[in-house]
């Protein structure tokens, strides 16, 4: 069983076809060229010497003068030293999750979830905790634009105040286009700016767009509106292409809720069945119980036909054909019978972009009595409201001329939409474009007036993204630059300027306050409001009419072989969403949870469609749709669906040109932007607006090689811990580094799945190290994680950890220090995805310990692996001798090059420079910072006052990070839990991170046929 | 070799000495010697955050608004004053008229608008390198006098800094405390690494 369980898990398709791990991809090929020096090693002891000997002399110098500056007359609630934390919102998408802002000296450093949040619950996602760094940009304008000149607000006003009067004289048609605000302050105010105008209109779109889900319930309910969805109330999931934990509406939400109901621990266990049916591997497809691989024009027959046979089940008249391929109507039968057994407590999602695909989506919802339990559309979602069809006409009326101003508030539809280019070719003719962007970005380029919105976290703002509740969003710094917010410069050109604060203070007044009713003083339930970050309110109810089976008709599946060339799907990537993070460094170097690049995007194949072209991993391709053609690398995508190429968006857009010279500047670096100067390929120009529907998918497409190469920064066989066989002692236990079980086995033996035997082995050490006070430990439930990837970016936010750019990446020198790993299973069809999170393990063994010559990391009283960074010489023994490579080293002074960046930095974690090493301290800054408070309260240390970075921003709350001696803790009983599992435990080297084995809702044999 | 009483040599890194001049001559001998104004009143910080602080001109307004010279000059000018028969004319001292530009006030202490605001730019006297995160707060709870760090502040005309801040010492007096206590009562006061460099 060893050795076959040793080969079970594999990451990339190198070391499945190897016949043993050890023959896997060689990572140094690439490097082996032999290094000119012009200098004999000698030769350079010499100089250093000699070098070391002249520092050290010149080192003997005064220190320079430090000088402390207090304020004249201090705010009573700053303590220099001491963080404050307002609540706000997070601005990352549409999903207004709650969050607390950390600032220290009037600075906000850290985003942290709203623990209060009923929507996030004390969440955020990777776009979330990156989005701080758009705060400290240097390219963020700072003062309005005319014609792309620097001009003043006096200006600006006058001018636009002129030409808005000429166009209200004469009737012209005057458009707002903005992504969805769900702020109904802004709302209002935007209506008021529209309603002074004779023709005015709001059309909202959204990049990602969920447009054919409001038409559907048009359709179905009467009105378009975005239900809730509810899934922690599910215990039968089925989702039809919607990621609902990556990139799907409000995925911090949604994966809190899909957690919670999956809880082993729970008395009784919940452990809901989650079908996922997607042409591409998505994460939510990878953390499902079942997975389907379907062609995206199958998806609408598909599911056109489960609603048939739950109209069956439930005595409807409504059938519709089965699909050709009898496995997924073999599938398709099963998952109607569970969905039907769990009626009133399941769930059906759809992410298509087809409006009959989603009124049948609907009407199993309706068939199964879902709505009102598991998806709510009385009190429903504002999460989403674009109106593709509103945008079409828009951009028609725009193409001919018949718009006299158009005003673009958080949307750049030259870069988002099909047809960019002529797109802006009508701006142009326009006689007014005022964008409110905050950067130089592609539409704004194409606009008269620039003028910029204050960053989120300089503003005053609200979020209503669910109806009744109310995320208040406040400013934690005076704004760096000479911006204005949206709604004071609305108000400027109605002719009646009022500051921001007064704006939103009025509109809590007469709009907010009188929705409730708890509170009878305005003054205290605003005070209330802005302190708790959320307020909640009554709904504005929607009463949905009857469902309207009417609007249901059945699909007819396409004919086989009906259609030539590879379907082309547009996805967004977790970190990038639809590009508006495309300038955020920090999201740009994370890797994808999936495919595990960074610093690009690229076109995914599957394994036999990759094998059948000829094509490998970095060979640029050409993919030819009707209206025009993208080249860029090819990526081999286990699990994806054969007739299904696979792009991102979000890429190649004009700002990330800054990244050209991102990374250490040295003799071999390379640049981290592609051919064209940005990074990535804009692949929008293959988006279709056509219909009233924004549509991710073409067909027929066509696909060739170029010839040309670009190798991808691939992070999935770097810091690999998997033991080859030829290193693993003879007849040792070599167990596999995730483990996994099945639901069914875990009911009959909640320690199902472990491997091997769990007692320790004997110790050559002494037990004279025995832990009196905290015993620091952490366990992390693989069965929760997601791999979102939160975690990730909040350790790089709190840590300082630098950004080091495509080339040294490709050289495994990415300096994460807390990483996921993604280990499939299966054949390269249909594969299984186990993620685990690698964090340095902080081992009682720990075997850096004993090999660093200058003790620079040596273990702590209370169990942690400790870092000194200025005791480090840079011999870098350490790192060879761990068995997780989870340390991480400064090659360079990664530069932390932008001043203005930097004010990002955590004062309370020191700036690693060159020749140190680093890695996963379990965040102790906040352990010490948090036993001091304990010591001044004379309270010992609660359980939960700890919550290293990446626990606290974990959606699904898998990790847990405590103090083993404190038998209450969480993190005890997780050690005590049966699931748990260490990794490379035969290694004896005792860590202290433990995991949770992963469950999988499946019978037994279910299990085994899926690993072929 | 090198005894602590050799001050004229000095190893890299140690300010032991360091006695700089600051932009108002604050006499730490008369406030907290003779006036006996505690550590803390000043220096609130120490028991609330890492960094004890330097205080805001605003504490030193809470005496300063009333008090503007010695009491000697103030009773010479009003003898004079009263020699002279007229009103006695507000005395100030050379180092709080600075203090007083600093706040733009004029000679009434009323805020002058023609005066611009600057703050104090006062010189840092005890300076730890930055990879050392020293927190004031588990002393201070611990009750470590703040002289036995900083020295007799209370007899310094001029502050200067007395102990040698090298880690050694910081350590020494650890594991001195873990063994004996502090005032009386015991403490624990680790010396695992993590605890200052992170």
């Amino acid at each position: 069983m060893s050795a076959e369980g040793a080969n079970r898990y594999w990451r990339a398709l190198e070391e499945r076809g190897a016949a043993t791990a050890a023959e896997g991809p060689d990572e140094f090929a690439a490097r082996r060229e032999g290094i000119d020096l012009f200098l004999s090693r000698r030769g350079f002891l010499k100089a250093a010497g000699f070098g070391a000997a002249g520092a050290l002399l010149a080192s003997c110098a005064r220190a320079p003068v430090q000088e402390a500056i207090p304020f004249l007359s201090a705010p009573e609630e700053i303590v220099p030293g001491h963080a404050l934390y307002y609540a706000s919102t997070c601005a990352g998408c549409s999903a207004a999750c709650g969050m607390l802002v950390k600032s220290r000296d009037g600075r906000p450093i850290k985003l942290e979830g709203n623990a209060e949040h009923p929507l996030s619950r004390g969440a955020l996602c990777a776009a979330g905790q990156a989005s701080i760094l758009g705060l400290y940009d240097s390219h963020r304008l700072r003062s309005p634009l005319h014609r792309g000149q620097r001009a003043s607000w006096e200006e600006v006003d006058r001018a636009v105040g002129e030409r808005i009067a000429t166009i209200s004289k004469n009737g012209g048609a005057v458009r707002f286009l903005s992504s969805t605000i769900t702020g109904p302050t802004i709302r209002a105010e935007i209506d008021r700016f529209l309603g002074s105008f004779a023709d005015g209109r709001h059309v909202v779109y959204d990049p990602l767009s969920c447009s054919a889900i409001l038409d559907a319930h048009e359709r179905t309910h009467g009105a378009r509106v975005l239900p809730r969805y509810l899934f922690d109330r599910a215990e039968v999931i089925a989702s039809f292409d919607a990621d609902f934990l990556g990139t799907w509406i409000a995925p911090v939400e949604f994966a809190a809720a899909w957690r919670a109901g999956r809880d082993l621990e729970a008395k009784p266990p919940r452990f809901s069945y989650h079908v996922q049916i997607e042409p591409l591997l998505s994460v939510t497809g990878s953390k499902a119980d079942r997975r389907i691989r379907i062609a995206p024009r199958e998806l609408g027959p598909a599911l056109s036909h489960l609603a048939g046979l739950l109209a069956k089940k439930a005595g409807l008249t409504f059938s519709s054909p089965p699909p050709a391929d009898p496995e997924l109507s073999a599938a398709l039968a099963t998952l109607a019978d569970r969905l039907w057994q769990a009626r009133r407590r399941s769930l059906v999602v759809c992410g298509s972009q087809d409006v009959a695909t989603q009124v049948a989506c609907n009407f199993a919802n309706e068939i199964l009595q879902n709505y009102g339990n598991t998806l709510d559309v009385e009190r429903p979602s504002y999460q989403k409201q674009g109106n593709d069809r509103a945008l079409q006409e828009l951009l028609s009326e725009i193409s001919a001329g018949k718009v006299a101003a158009l005003f673009i508030a958080a949307a750049n539809p030259v870069s988002e939409l099909p047809g960019g280019e002529n797109i802006a070719a009508a701006l142009d003719k326009l006689p007014l474009v005022v964008s409110f962007a905050s950067h130089r970005d592609e539409t704004a380029d194409h606009a008269h007036f620039v003028c910029p919105d204050h960053h989120p976290l300089e503003s005053w703002s609200d979020a209503e993204p669910v109806a009744g509740i109310i995320s208040v969003t406040q400013p934690v710094i005076r704004p760096l630059g000479q911006t204005r917010s949206l709604v004071e410069t609305l108000s400027t050109w109605r002719g009646r300027p009022t500051p921001a604060y007064e704006i939103f203070q009025a509109s809590w007044r007469s709009r907010i306050f009188a929705r409730q009713s708890q509170e009878t003083s305005f003054q205290r339930f605003w005070d209330r409001a802005v302190h708790d970050g959320v307020a909640a309110v009554e709904p504005a109810r929607f009463s949905p009419r009857p469902f309207d089976v009417s609007a249901v008709k059945p699909a007819a599946p396409a004919k086989a072989g009906a259609a030539e060339g590879l379907s082309l799907v547009l996805y967004a990537k977790v970190a990038m969403l639809a590009g508006q993070h495309a300038e955020n460094p920090w999201l740009q170097e994370l890797p994808d949870p999936i495919s595990k690049v960074a610093w690009d995007n690229y076109a995914c194949l599957a394994p036999a469609t990759a094998a059948a072209l000829g094509v490998a991993e970095g060979d640029v391709v050409r993919l030819d749709f009707g209206a025009g053609s993208l080249e860029l690398p090819a990526y081999v995508q286990p699990g994806q669906h054969d007739g299904v190429v696979a792009v991102a968006l979000g890429y190649g857009r004009k700002g990330t040109a800054r990244f050209a010279g991102i990374g250490p500047r040295w003799l071999d670096a390379e640049p981290s932007v592609g051919r064209d100067g940005l990074v990535g390929v804009d692949a929008s120009g293959a988006l279709e607006l056509t219909d009233g529907v924004l549509r991710y998918v073409r067909e027929g497409v066509r696909i060739a090689k170029t010839g040309r190469t670009r190798p991808l920064a691939c992070t999935q066989t770097h810091h690999t811990i998997t033991v080859p066989d030829m290193f693993a002692a003879n007849g040792s236990v070599r167990r596999p580094v995730v483990q996994e079980t099945t639901y069914a086995a875990w009911q009959g033996n909640p320690a199902a799945g472990r491997e091997g035997e769990e007692a320790e082995s004997e110790d050559l050490w002494p037990d004279d190290h025995p832990y009196n006070g905290h015993r620091w430990a952490m366990a992390i439930d693989l069965t929760a994680c997601t791999g979102c990837s939160a975690c990730v970016v909040a350790c790089q936010v709190e840590n300082n950890i630098p950004v080091v750019g495509r080339d040294e990446v490709r050289r495994h020198r990415e300096m994460h220090w807390l990483r996921i790993d993604r280990y499939y299973s299966g054949s390269q069809a249909e594969v299984d995805v186990v993620y685990e999170p690698m964090l340095c393990q902080q081992c009682e063994n720990a075997p850096c310990e004993t090999v660093c010559p200058v003790l620079a990391t040596v273990h702590s009283e209370e169990g942690l692996n400790e870092q000194v960074y200025n005791r480090c010489v840079g011999t870098r023994y350490c790192a060879n001798n761990c068995p997780y490579k989870t340390r991480r080293f400064n090659w360079f002074n990664y530069p932390h090059q932008d001043p203005f960046a930097n004010l990002v930095l955590n004062p309370d974690v020191a700036v690693r420079s060159r020749g140190v090493m680093e890695k996963c301290s379990f965040c102790v800054q906040r352990i010490q910072q948090a036993k001091i408070e304990a010591k001044q309260a004379g309270q010992p240390v609660a359980d939960g006052a700890i919550q290293p970075a990446c626990q606290q921003t974990c959606p699904a709350g898998a990790i847990v990070f405590g103090d083993l001696n404190d038998r209450s803790s969480r993190v005890a009983a997780a050690v005590a839990n049966p699931r748990r599992f260490r990794v490379l435990e035969e290694m004896n080297v005792r860590p202290s991170v433990n995991y949770l084995r992963v469950v999988r809702n499946r019978d037994e044999t279910d299990g085994e046929k899926s690993h072929g | 070799m090198l005894t602590p009483k050799l001050t004229a040599i000095r190893l890299p890194g140690i300010q032991r000495g360091y006695e700089p001049e600051q932009p108002i001559r604050f006499s730490h001998r008369l406030h907290a010697g003779e006036m006996q104004i505690s550590c803390q009143y000043c220096h609130s910080g120490a028991e609330r955050s890492r960094h004890a602080g330097i205080p805001a001109a605003s504490v030193c307004m809470n005496c300063h608004r009333f008090v503007t010279a010695p009491l000697g000059a103030v009773r010479a000018e009003d003898e004079l004053a009263a020699k002279e028969n007229r009103p006695p004319r507000r005395v100030i001292a050379p180092e709080l008229r600075k203090l007083y530009d600093a706040l733009g006030l004029d000679d009434d202490l009323r805020r002058d608008p023609a005066k611009p605001q600057r703050p104090i730019a006062w010189v840092k006297v005890h300076n730890l390198p930055d990879f050392a995160y020293f927190d004031h707060r588990p002393h201070v709870a611990a009750g470590v006098a703040c002289q036995t760090c900083h020295g007799p502040v209370e007899t310094m005309e001029r502050m200067r800094q007395v102990a040698d801040l090298t880690m050694g010492w910081c350590v020494n007096c650890h594991r001195d405390a873990n063994r004996t206590g502090i005032a009386g009562h015991p403490v624990y006061a680790s010396i695992d690494c993590a605890v200052c460099h992170y």
